[in-house]
């Protein structure tokens, strides 16, 4: 078996293996009739024997035992084609003559039925016969008759026959061979259909694969036309970033350079303040678009370790901010994987936590859980929290609700756009005492 | 107070130096990662800022040759890239904060400030029981294979509680003490749980539990 591990290609497998084994069956087919076809011709002659050694008594008792009124001669030999010896106490009669040294130790033999001779030591005579005997009494005169057959002939024929039939089996294995591969041809052409769709798609003759497929490659053309989409998806999202942003540098761009190139304009502080807003424009815009066009969405084989990544981050929150404490609750397993790209969640998990760690007056607690059907994150922090009317606005672009520490703006806008690209939910809650609380709930 | 400035862009280290010298720093500046190596575990700095992308080399490689030969003054790290693993990176390779590029100068020297402080203040100490190591700068625990494992805050205080005196039993009450600054309300679950996390780290034959008395760390070496 181990030729066929790797199988090189479907259709050489295939033939590989029916190929044999068409030829094993037919080999096999080949020897039962063999033997079935000598089986059944020796039973055939048998009982003809029998049939004539009945009729050569029949016209025995008919002749009243008067064996000389037989016609014999020829007679019995060109009716029946065999060998026969008559033996009456007063002659024997043995046709043909040659046979005589072969039939002779049968008569005297004194036994009934069926009996077989082979390597005769005679000459001239078969070497292989099947012969009857049979022994009556007609009146007082006990005789006794025996027919026989030369197997050698038969068995020539027969030979002759099991060499035809083999003939035959080879141009059926033949046949065999020609229906194989024309069935394994026409059942791979969807195969080699959906190759050339992949060339031509290759080529930007067609964009998306619309092949006839049978129904084994739906998911397979499903999968690549949901690949090619993706892969679209991304360059426009891609182009529409950079356009946004070319937009929204240059122009910022252009303003300070106009005032630097001018050597005759002074460089008073009003001006300074103006090309460092302008800069830090340009750095928030690029750093948002960035961001955005860094997280990967939904994909195919790609998975995060949760808990590994949220130790970490808290970690590391832990090491910048060493008067507040990062706390982590879950009853994950510490190799638990999710279908989320890893970056995705770090981007998520990193914001929260930085958010929280910045709003937090001490603790901020980070649970991790997971059930039948859904995967949930939540964060916690003891900050002051949100007002109630401005809970709906989180995370929305643009919106920053505190200008003095950075956050709860591009952060949380972030992790909305991947929680929505993964299909879940995020919800913000608020209390008196307890400051705010991000829940997610992922379903897949 | 002496400064190490490792950074590879001349007009920015020359503001830098400028900024920073105003701040009361005394400032060293060099732009390649072999020279920041030498001088680092030459002289004698109070706080070192290391850009990562330097042109003969990586910042980061620089600041792992610094900690494995001991010098142990406070980094900063300055970053272009606002990578959450790359932050992650920084600090598990010994960096004590990070800042993205740009940056503004005040916000640099703030937390230059606070890493010296900070780093004043701390004891430089390793608690040690059988296998384990831990570190309390790292809030890490470091195995005998070399193997460091991070760390949340409660489960440092934890840890550290029951390794300052291994073969102790620790009752939970007393435990719970450790947390309580944390936890308005714990209740005994809580060191429950923690102690279950704890054990998935260090094994469960390490911390095991005196039945109705409470946990006891066992120093196997």
């Amino acid at each position: 078996m181990r030729f066929l591990k790797k199988p090189a290609s479907v259709k050489g497998t295939l033939l590989a293996l029916l190929l044999p084994a068409g030829i094993g069956l037919m080999g096999v087919a080949w020897l039962v009739h063999g033997l079935l076809l000598d089986r059944m011709s020796r039973e055939f002659v048998e009982s003809r024997l029998k049939d004539e050694v009945a009729f050569l008594e029949h016209q025995i008792r008919d002749a009243n035992g008067e064996v000389d009124t037989l016609q014999t001669g020829d007679y019995f030999q060109d009716v029946f084609h065999h060998a026969f010896a008559i033996h009456t106490p007063e002659q024997t009669i043995i046709s043909p003559d040659t046979w005589e040294p072969l039939l002779t130790p049968l008569i005297e033999n004194e036994e009934d039925g069926t009996v077989r001779v082979e390597d005769a030591e005679t000459t001239d005579t078969p070497l292989d016969i099947l012969a009857y005997r049979k022994s009556f009494q007609v009146g007082e005169t006990p005789i006794v008759v025996i027919v026989s057959e030369d197997l050698g002939a038969l068995k020539r024929s027969q030979a002759a026959l099991h060499a035809w039939t083999a003939v035959v089996s080879v141009l059926l294995i033949m046949l065999l061979v020609a229906v194989l591969w024309f069935g394994i041809t026409m059942s791979m052409r969807p195969v080699v259909t959906l190759k050339a769709a992949l060339k031509r798609l290759q080529d930007g003759e067609i964009s998306r694969i619309n092949v006839q497929s049978p129904e084994e490659f739906h998911p397979l053309v499903l999968q690549l036309n949901q690949l090619l989409d993706s892969l679209d998806q991304r360059l426009e999202r891609s182009r529409d970033a950079l356009a946004n942003l070319s937009h929204s540098v240059k122009t910022p761009i252009a303003a300070v350079r106009q005032i630097l190139e001018d050597d005759t304009r002074p460089l008073d502080t009003n001006l300074r303040r103006q090309m460092v807003e302008r800069l830090s424009d340009i750095d928030r815009q690029l750093e948002a678009e960035m961001r955005r066009s860094r997280f990967a969405g939904p994909q195919i084989g790609k998975s995060a370790y949760p808990i590994k990544q949220a130790r970490d981050l808290l970690w590391m929150l832990g090491r910048l901010y060493p008067e507040k404490s990062f706390e982590l609750s879950s009853s994950l397993p510490e190799d638990s994987r999710w279908p989320i790209e890893e970056h995705d969640l770090n981007e998520v998990l990193g914001n929260l936590l930085d958010n929280a760690g910045k709003w937090s007056s001490r603790c901020v607690e980070l649970s991790v859980e997971q059930g039948s059907g859904f995967k949930r994150i939540v964060v916690a922090d003891d900050g002051p929290g949100v007002n109630h009317k401005d809970l709906a606005s989180l995370g929305q672009r643009g919106l920053r609700l505190d200008e003095q520490t950075p956050g709860h703006g591009l952060g949380l806008a972030i992790v909305r756009d991947i929680v929505t690209r993964y299909e879940g939910k995020i919800s913000f809650s608020t209390k008196s005492c307890s400051g705010l609380r991000v829940f997610i709930e992922f379903s897949k | 107070m002496r400064l190490l400035l490792v950074e590879d862009d001349r007009l920015l280290a020359e503001g830098l130096v400028r900024q920073l010298g105003k701040a009361g720093f005394s400032v060293d500046t060099t732009p390649s990662a072999r020279e920041a190596v030498v001088l680092g575990e030459q002289e004698d700095y109070r706080a070192v800022v290391l850009d990562l992308g330097l042109p003969d080399g990586n910042g980061l490689d620089v600041l792992r040759k610094w900690r494995t030969n001991h010098v142990s003054c406070p980094v900063l790290i300055l970053t272009a890239r606002g990578d959450w693993q790359d932050k992650v990176n920084g600090l598990k390779a010994g960096a004590d904060d990070y800042l993205a590029k740009p940056f503004q100068t005040e916000e640099l020297i703030a937390r230059l400030n606070a890493l010296v402080r900070r780093s004043e203040g701390r004891v430089h100490a390793q608690v040690k029981a059988g296998r384990f190591e831990l570190d309390e700068n790292r809030q890490s625990l470091k195995m005998d294979d070399g193997v460091e494992h991070t760390l949340t805050g409660t489960e440092f205080r934890l840890l550290r509680c029951l390794m300052s005196r291994p073969g102790h039993v620790f009752s939970k009450e007393q435990l719970m003490e450790q947390l309580y600054n944390l936890n308005d309300s714990p209740s005994e679950n809580v060191i429950e749980a923690y102690i279950r996390r704890l054990r998935k780290l260090v094994g469960s034959e390490t911390i095991s539990t005196r039945r109705g008395q409470g946990y006891i760390f066992n120093a196997i070496p």
